[in-house]
């Protein structure tokens, strides 16, 4: 029963944390990521590749962070001047190139074998009997830090100018404010967080591969964040469990159909394009979405 | 070798630009990516298969069938889901949303109806011949003469038909095109049938040059995107130019990028002309 909970949290948790960087950049500022997973795969082989090679864990971690934000902050860079729809071009293109790069550098990801036999943190204080249940207390605590300072920021005069800039782009600029700028720090900050999630989700499976990093992943948080109600933090959380929920029920009913092991995915992943069509045609605004937070529906 | 990189790139080339067409005519008129292109492709792909093995028809004519079971299935779509959307005045965000789970559905609905392999169509294999040193089978030659022919017809329908005038005009001002009574569903529908065909057509090409399986589409949305781009969005005569002008760049890359980069060459091309010449070669909006 333990351990049936610790697995709740560990994936709906490291989830959770990777969509609400997706919330700070969709929710908050509007932006279309679509290539989100890219971050979350930054995260984790920087983490991996750098602890391998004896740097301290936290600086990895760090070092993730620094560089999957660097790199949203130049897809934004190249593309944010423009119409919102080609940052999504670029970062669902990003996403699927940096996937193929990770397949195919071979001398440093090992490909499609992938990396395993890394260090994790506090793995010797902890031993790996309990280490499962170490490392969802600390997701739980990365998860209320990440909320923490997405709520402060939301009401900070940062967060206000951002939503501002969502909802009426013009009148932020009219009033002095730098909406490319504001723009670009939302993006990189969002993508910073997702590369923590793919830290903790390295630390979790012990093992990773660049088909952990589909292009689907994005949208399992792009529909997190929907159903939950875009711009809304509980929500997110709250959109990560039901998709936990979706998913281990569907494994559940797996033992009671005799599909083979690729159609019982296929029939998942379809169900997953349903939902995304049914909810962008009936709810647009999601289970949790506030009216006036809402920049899906216009 | 170079002239070789260059014939492969001009086949290749000419596949993605019967898609970029599509997408390009599709995103001016629409006003919004579709990410599900790829997917439309891969549908014209398999229905040809399908017509081909299970009807007793010659080859061309399942692919003609195809083609129009796919442009059918396009303007079904737009009554069941982009119709819908346009008239709840949903955002152009949800319009793309909507898209890519339409994308995502399709390719694993192709999985499981056909299995995930690589499949041919069964047609005897096409034997190389010598060129000018070059190795060109008449199957690529085929495919170069009839992009060619579906380019010159989407010139003749945009330049010479009402329909063609009236997807321009929808394109330069849809308030205008609609008081001055162009049907605006009609020709949206319309838009669907061309840029579904094209992209049905496209697929079933690049099923012949390669192989089938139900990631083919989804796997040059990036080229095709980026040829649409290059050409300027909205722009069919740029959508073509850009589509072999990305063609040949990634064949030419291999020269000297291992082959598996070569994708990365049109996304480095599109990041370019975004940063630079967001407009395109070829203006357009």
């Amino acid at each position: 029963m333990l351990d049936y909970l610790v697995s709740i949290i560990l994936t709906a948790g490291i989830y959770a944390i990777f969509a609400l960087g997706l919330n700070l950049q969709w929710g908050y500022a509007g932006l279309l990521n679509f290539g989100h997973v890219a971050f979350m795969a930054i995260g984790a082989y920087v983490t991996v590749l750098l602890s391998m090679n004896g740097i301290p864990i936290f600086l990895a971690v760090l070092a993730g962070m620094i560089l999957a934000g660097a790199a949203g902050a130049s897809l934004g860079v190249a593309t944010l001047r423009l119409r919102e729809d080609y940052l999504a071009i670029v970062t669902i293109g990003f996403s699927e190139i940096l996937r193929f790069v990770l397949l195919n550098w071979s001398s440093l990801t090992r490909g499609s074998f992938g990396l395993f036999g890394y260090p994790r943190p506090f793995q010797d204080l902890v031993g790996i009997r309990d280490y499962n249940l170490f490392l969802a207390g600390l997701v739980i605590a990365v998860l209320l830090m990440v909320y923490a300072l997405l709520e402060a920021l939301a009401r900070s005069p940062w967060g206000r100018v951002l939503k501002s800039i969502r909802d009426d782009e013009a009148v932020a600029v009219s009033l002095g404010k730098n909406a490319f700028s504001y723009k670009v720090q939302a993006i990189a900050l969002g993508s910073a967080i997702a590369a923590l999630s793919g830290s903790l989700l390295a630390f979790y499976l012990q093992y990773i591969n660049p088909n952990n990093f589909q292009p689907v992943e994005t949208f399992y948080a792009w529909i997190m964040v929907i159903l939950g109600g875009s711009g809304n933090n509980r929500g997110t959380i709250l959109g990560a469990l039901l998709l936990w929920g979706f998913f281990s029920t569907t494994r559940f009913m797996e033992g009671y159909l005799s599909f083979s092991p690729s159609a019982s995915s296929a029939a998942r992943m379809i169900l997953i394009g349903l939902i995304l069509i049914g909810l962008m045609m009936f709810r647009p605004q999601g289970l949790l979405g506030r009216k006036e937070e809402l920049s899906i529906g216009r | 070798m170079m002239e070789q990189l260059i014939a492969n790139g001009i086949i290749y080339g000419c596949i993605i630009a019967l898609a970029a067409i599509g997408l390009s005519l599709a995103y001016r008129i629409l006003n919004f990516a579709n990410f599900a292109h790829g997917e439309f492709l891969t549908l014209g792909a398999y229905f040809a298969l399908f017509f081909a093995a299970s009807l007793d028809l010659g080859f061309p004519a399942a692919c003609f069938l195809a083609i129009a079971a796919t442009a059918a299935f396009g303007v079904a779509l737009d009554l069941l889901a982009w119709r819908p959307m346009r008239s709840s005045g949903a955002s152009r965000t949800a319009i793309m949303i909507l898209s890519i789970g339409l994308s995502i559905a399709i390719r694993n609905a192709l999985i499981i109806f056909f299995r995930p392999d690589a499949l041919r169509f069964p047609l005897p294999v096409s034997r190389g011949m010598s060129i000018y040193g070059m190795s060109i089978t008449p199957l690529q030659i085929e495919v170069v003469l009839i992009a060619s022919a579906a380019m010159l017809l989407v010139h003749a329908l945009l330049s010479r038909t009402a329909l063609g005038k009236s997807m321009r005009a929808l394109a330069d001002n849809p308030d205008l095109a609609r008081i001055s009574g162009i049907n605006v569903d009609r020709v949206i529908r319309c838009t669907w049938a061309v840029s579904m065909g094209l992209a049905a057509l496209a697929g079933i090409m690049y099923g012949l040059i390669t192989h089938l399986n139900p990631n083919m589409g989804w796997s040059i949305i990036l080229p095709m995107f980026a040829a649409a781009i290059l050409g300027g969005i909205g722009n069919a005569y740029g959508a073509m130019a850009g589509g072999l002008i990305i063609g040949i760049s990634q064949e030419i890359s291999t020269a000297f990028l291992p082959a598996e980069y070569k994708i990365a060459v049109s996304f480095l091309i599109m990041i370019a002309v975004l940063l630079f010449r967001p407009r395109g070669l070829m203006g357009g909006g």
